[in-house]
């Protein structure tokens, strides 16, 4: 059974379709990393998912039932756009208002567990609207993650969190799904943080699933190249533009080779033209690279 | 994991004891009534002139501690609005179905303000335990503010040295005028519920929708909660208050069922 399964699902404001089609299958256990420009209709698909806007057509399901059931929606946990919190009240009164609301036995317990593991519990007396940016967004995954949720929707919970907090996230996020009985859909644009925890990925554009894939299949489908450093590098750069078919020079200063080729061969053609390399490696594309050359093909195309 | 209306109402009820427009509320109320009958009495029989015309007039104030519940019958039957109170006409225990107005509006906004609202409806699919939820705590509120006033008047009353007479009318009579107006608190709540849920998190248009709405019934309050008031007026106050909550809860439920809560 998938954890959520969305058929053909669509959503119209007004003469605008914000959604069109889309087809999303989230396994069981899976920490599911949705991607998509802005405005490509991550955050209303995952509204939808909550409940929060109704749908123009098509079906969503959780764990096999209808999006609409209160006893599935009763195990949902989500942190979409803000936290939800109110300003006047400190972290501590807003937990406690969360953790009331979901019913839980102890309550008090179960917020000092969820503030440690957000590293907030030294904040806990801290009005919310005194709180920075970062402190608010671990705030509103603790929130979120109250209550043991089966199914976790987080939209942008890595935004305003520092290099820690990312890595607690990370190992949060970890942590939630090692059972396999919990699932997370989480959506970021910080694709260099998601690939070192997502399992499955989906990514969306204007409004429609252009690909869905697990990790492995990502990592299978993503191109290895050979990247260098020589000495005269605009000189390298043509040389190796006349032999390969794809040549281009990276952030680092590298050039990349996406040709199949071994260092090897590229080492010996540079030397025999004279230019001398300073360091040679084979790497592969990541997230980021493929997601940016699949909008770029989709645009092309 | 108990998901239903009890921990609805324990969440709204924790809410709302932490909320400061509760209290200020309350405490407006309380205090009103105890400045508003002090100043009249103090301004009872002032003499003051028109400059253009040279028209005197006389300013009435007081003369017994329940005007600022209801209207006493007069000595030759009449019923005088409030007994000459001009001022206090606008500023009695009837303008605590206004405040309460305030009240829902801002508590209902501030959730969709702040994103809360999103908490709760990803929680819970059905929209009833959200609306009754927050009916309750509009009615409670309600009687808080209506006992706070009750409490301010008879204050002010015993301060400015007023009359506690009622006038050939008994306790009883008192005790269903105010179950009557607690009762008819009902009507007002759900028609600032249902404002609020379709305003969402515009307050502004919360406060002027329920503001209005409340105007236009505003001054059948004094009619069907008299000071003469009996289980009658009680009952069909209670009658009202029920099918409006029911139907406009309803309606309400539906507000949300078909549009964004975001």
């Amino acid at each position: 059974m998938n954890a959520i399964e969305i058929r053909n699902l669509s959503k119209n404001f007004g003469s605008k379709q914000a959604v069109c089609g889309l087809d999303m299958t989230v396994p069981m256990g899976a920490i599911y990393g949705f991607i998509g420009e802005n405005g490509s209709g991550k955050s209303t698909t995952e509204k939808m998912l909550c409940g929060l806007i109704p749908k123009s057509g098509g079906s969503i399901k959780l764990c096999g039932r209808d999006h609409t059931d209160p006893e599935i929606r009763a195990k949902m946990g989500a942190l979409i756009e803000v936290p939800g919190c109110f300003p006047s009240l400190t972290v501590w009164d807003n937990m406690m208002l969360h953790a009331t609301n979901l019913g839980l036995k102890d309550r008090e317990k179960a917020v000092v567990e969820m503030l440690k593991t957000v590293r907030m519990e030294g904040a806990a007396g801290n009005k919310y609207k005194n709180c920075s940016l970062g402190m608010k967004q671990r705030v509103g995954i603790a929130m979120a993650l109250l209550g043991d949720p089966a199914l976790l929707v987080l939209d942008e919970p890595l935004n305003g969190l520092d290099a820690d907090g990312m890595r607690i996230m990370r190992e949060v996020f970890v942590d939630i799904v090692k059972e396999g009985k919990r699932t997370i859909l989480v959506s970021s644009h910080l694709l260099g943080e998601l690939q070192k925890v997502a399992t499955h990925y989906g990514i969306i554009r204007h409004g429609k699933m252009i690909r869905e894939m697990t990790a492995a299949e990502l990592d299978a489908d993503c191109r290895t190249y050979v990247a260098l450093q020589a000495e005269e590098k605009s000189r390298a750069k043509l040389l190796l533009g006349t032999r390969f078919s794809r040549v281009e020079e990276d952030e680092a200063g590298f050039l990349r080779i996406y040709d199949l080729v071994t260092p090897e061969e590229v080492a010996v053609f540079l030397y025999e033209n004279g230019i001398l390399i300073s360091e040679i490696k084979t790497d592969k594309i990541g997230l980021e690279e493929y997601y940016v050359d699949l909008m770029k093909e989709g645009k092309r195309g | 994991m108990k998901n239903n209306l009890s921990t609805m109402v324990k969440t709204d009820l924790r809410r709302m004891g932490r909320s400061r427009l509760f209290y200020i509320l309350v405490a407006c109320a309380l205090l009103i009534p105890v400045v508003m009958v002090v100043m009249m009495s103090m301004m009872d029989g002032t003499v003051t002139v028109d400059p253009q015309t040279g028209a005197e007039s006389v300013m009435e104030g007081p003369e017994n501690a329940w005007q600022s519940i209801g209207t006493l019958p007069s000595p030759d039957g009449s019923t005088a609005p409030m007994g000459g109170m001009d001022v206090m006409a606008m500023c009695n225990i009837n303008m605590m179905f206004m405040a309460v107005a305030v009240f829902i509006c801002l508590f209902i906004s501030e959730e969709f303000r702040s994103g809360y609202a999103k908490n709760l409806f990803t929680l819970r699919a059905k929209k009833a335990s959200y609306v009754v939820s927050k009916t309750l705590m509009g009615f409670l509120c309600g009687l808080c503010l209506l006992a706070a006033y009750f409490v301010g008047a008879l204050l002010g009353g015993a301060i400015a040295g007023l009359s506690f007479d009622l006038h050939g009318l008994n306790a009883g009579n008192l005790v269903m005028c105010m179950v009557a107006k607690a009762f008819l608190m009902l009507v007002f709540v759900a028609i600032d519920v249902l404002v609020s849920v379709a305003a969402k998190q515009k307050a502004w248009l919360c406060l002027c929708g329920s503001l209005g709405a409340g105007m236009l019934l505003f001054m059948t309050v004094s009619m069907v909660t008299p000071l003469n008031a009996t289980v009658l007026h009680a009952g069909l106050c209670l009658a009202g208050g029920v099918l409006f909550a029911l139907g406009l809860g309803a309606c309400s439920k539906v507000v949300l069922n078909k549009t964004a809560l975001v």
